[in-house]
């Protein structure tokens, strides 16, 4: 049955996220850093495809939305003093998650507001400038630890942690965006003025969109935080939130496992290219522009042609 | 009591009026043409009906209810769909989902649902799913059900947007130049088409139409703007008779 395939989806991935666990020690501290990092930046991805990808709101503020989640959970477990391990960290934990969650999409409330008037780059810089805000803020608030940042902060995110909400969060995307609700996104993001006509409240979706995808960002900041165990607001820049959009463009908007893997990739991208240090920025970007310029529709289902390298693109002759 | 109707309506873009107090009313099953020269406000008026631009002055009742201040998607709800002059068909959605979307409002599960599948929502979304099958068999649209609706060619194009409107269920539906780009022999398809559609969906409808054998062929009434102006109304024989209108299509054949 069609229908039971996203439950058992999330049932397998549930397990495999269990057996991950019991591996997880035997992995270097590294590579296991690495994991993480990329666990951490599919789910900021994924939550970015959300607004970009489905209902086609060009926002640049999503570290905005991860700062807010990070700090939120960073001071709850902080002031309940949980020690990472003890059985009371696990509900603490996600209790702090879904307080950074909630303190987040209210954030991608008040940008959305603005995201009903504007578009296209309107729209981009509004939300740049938002995310920015939200740090200068935190910047100047003493009790975050202001620009030294917050420090102390128990190290309670995981495999296990990271990958759970992974799975939780596709299935929930996979489930919205092929229910007739959701496919209401998609003809918001193809004509607004269409999608009108035949009664989607267009205000709504757009609304919609940018607090779930914020809840998700913040549930990122807060495994983040967790994970890292000192942010402070430099972390949180408009640079991070470009390379969230990067993935998304890269992994093809709205392509939900394009998205994933594409995430996936241009986390190991800059750790593989370490080695070569002082070049490493130059050829990270160098292959982004090659991967812009050859993909042809989407980054996986769409094509690659190399012709498009020298080829002028359509619209331009 | 006319289903809609619009009492001295007028429309100011700065200084150019597109529409000036229109009167004009439409009863439960009529089939009414909308005709005029480029440029003279039919557009502009199927934009005020469907709460795309808000009239300057004057009154719109549909049932009964104002329609001045609504919102588009409300305007649908009460209903009221519409096609475009230039097509506008979602580019990412098949046939499929073009008709899916537009039954949103027959569904009564929210965001929570859709995105936790729960089983209240099964049963909805079967419901629809037989729904857009019944729909797209009834145009002959089944074989099509997987393309990308913005592929198919120009007729079967105008015709999905038709579809979509009488998706929403409607009680007055909006044609504007259902038959532009089309040629004989689609024209006299879309022609049987919206006589099928009237008998079988029960709605009243007014075309925007500028091929006066379509017009001519199916409407009971017309009504002709010129300049934003109602010149005037009346059968087909009495507007072709009309000097103004003749005037107005100063040497074309009406
Ligand atoms: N949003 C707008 N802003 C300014 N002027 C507008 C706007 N919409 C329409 N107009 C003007 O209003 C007038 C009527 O336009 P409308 O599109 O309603 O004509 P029409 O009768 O549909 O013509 P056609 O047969 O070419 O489709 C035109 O002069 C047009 O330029
Ligand atoms: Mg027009």
């Amino acid at each position: 049955m069609k229908c039971h395939l996203p439950k058992l989806y999330l049932l397998l991935s549930l397990i495999l996220c269990g057996i991950i666990l019991i591996f997880e020690k035997n992995i270097s501290p590294y590579y296991y850093q690495v994991i993480v990092y990329i666990g951490i930046n599919i789910i900021l991805a994924s939550s970015l495809n959300i607004i970009n990808g489905f209902a086609g709101q060009f926002s640049l503020g999503h570290a905005g939305f991860m700062a807010a989640g990070a700090y939120t959970s960073a001071v709850i477990t902080s002031s309940m003093h949980i020690s990472p391990g003890s059985l009371a960290s696990y509900p603490a934990f996600l209790f702090s998650l879904i307080c950074a969650g909630i303190i987040a999409s209210l954030f991608g409330l008040m940008v959305g507001i603005p995201s009903l008037r504007l578009k296209g780059d309107y729209l981009a810089i509004t939300t740049l400038g938002f995310g920015e805000i939200i740090r200068v803020i935190i910047q100047n608030l003493d009790f975050l630890g202001a620009a030294r940042g917050f420090t102390g902060i128990a190290k309670l995110s995981d495999f296990f942690w990271v990958f759970g909400i992974i799975s939780i969060l596709i299935f929930l995307v996979y489930n919205l965006i092929n229910s007739t609700y959701g496919k209401g996104f998609l003809a918001v993001r193809d004509d607004e003025i269409a999608a009108s006509a035949v009664g989607i409240d267009v205000t709504r979706y757009k609304v919609i969109a940018f607090v779930f995808g914020a809840f998700f960002a913040g549930i990122a900041g807060g495994l983040y935080a967790h994970f890292v165990t000192y942010i402070n607001p430099s972390q949180f820049g408009f640079l991070r939130s470009f390379e969230i959009v990067v993935m998304v463009v890269v992994g093809g908007m709205g392509n939900i496992i394009g998205v994933i893997i594409s995430a996936a990739i241009l986390t190991i991208l800059p750790e593989a290219l370490r080695s070569i240090a002082q070049y490493r920025m130059v050829i990270y970007a160098l292959l982004l522009v090659i991967i812009m310029l050859l993909r042809e529709g989407e980054f996986l289902g769409g094509r690659f042609n190399i012709k498009r390298l020298w080829k002028k693109s359509p619209a331009e002759t | 009591m006319p289903l809609l109707s619009l009492n001295n309506c007028t429309i100011q873009f700065g200084g150019l009026v597109a529409v000036s107090e229109l009167i004009l009313d439409v009863n439960a099953n009529d089939l009414i043409g909308l005709i005029g020269p480029n440029g003279a406000g039919k557009t502009t008026v199927f934009n005020m009906i469907t709460g795309v631009y808000q009239p300057t002055s004057g009154e719109i009742f549909f049932d009964k209810r104002n329609l001045v201040g609504k919102k588009p998607h409300q305007i649908s709800h009460i209903g009221i769909a519409r096609t475009f002059q230039n097509i506008r068909l979602f580019p990412s959605l098949t046939v499929y989902e073009t008709v899916q979307v537009a039954l949103k409002k027959n569904i009564s599960y929210g965001f929570f649902h859709a995105i936790t599948q729960f089983d209240a929502m099964h049963r909805q979304e079967n419901r629809i799913k037989e729904t857009i099958f019944e729909i797209l068999d009834f145009f002959g649209l089944t074989r099509f059900k997987d393309e990308m609706a913005t592929s198919l060619p120009y007729g079967f194009q105008r015709r999905v947007e038709i579809v979509r409107a009488l998706a929403t269920k409607p009680r007055l539906l909006l044609l504007d130049e259902p038959a532009a780009g089309m040629n004989p022999s689609e024209k006299k398809e879309l022609m049987a088409l919206i006589s099928q559609v009237r008998e079988h969906y029960k709605c009243a409808i007014l075309l925007i139409e500028h091929d006066m054998k379509v017009v001519m062929g199916i409407c009971e009434r017309i009504a002709v703007l010129d300049y934003g102006i109602k010149i005037a109304e009346g059968s087909p024989h009495e507007v072709q008779c009309n000097p103004h209108v003749i005037e107005a299509y100063l040497g074309e054949q009406v």
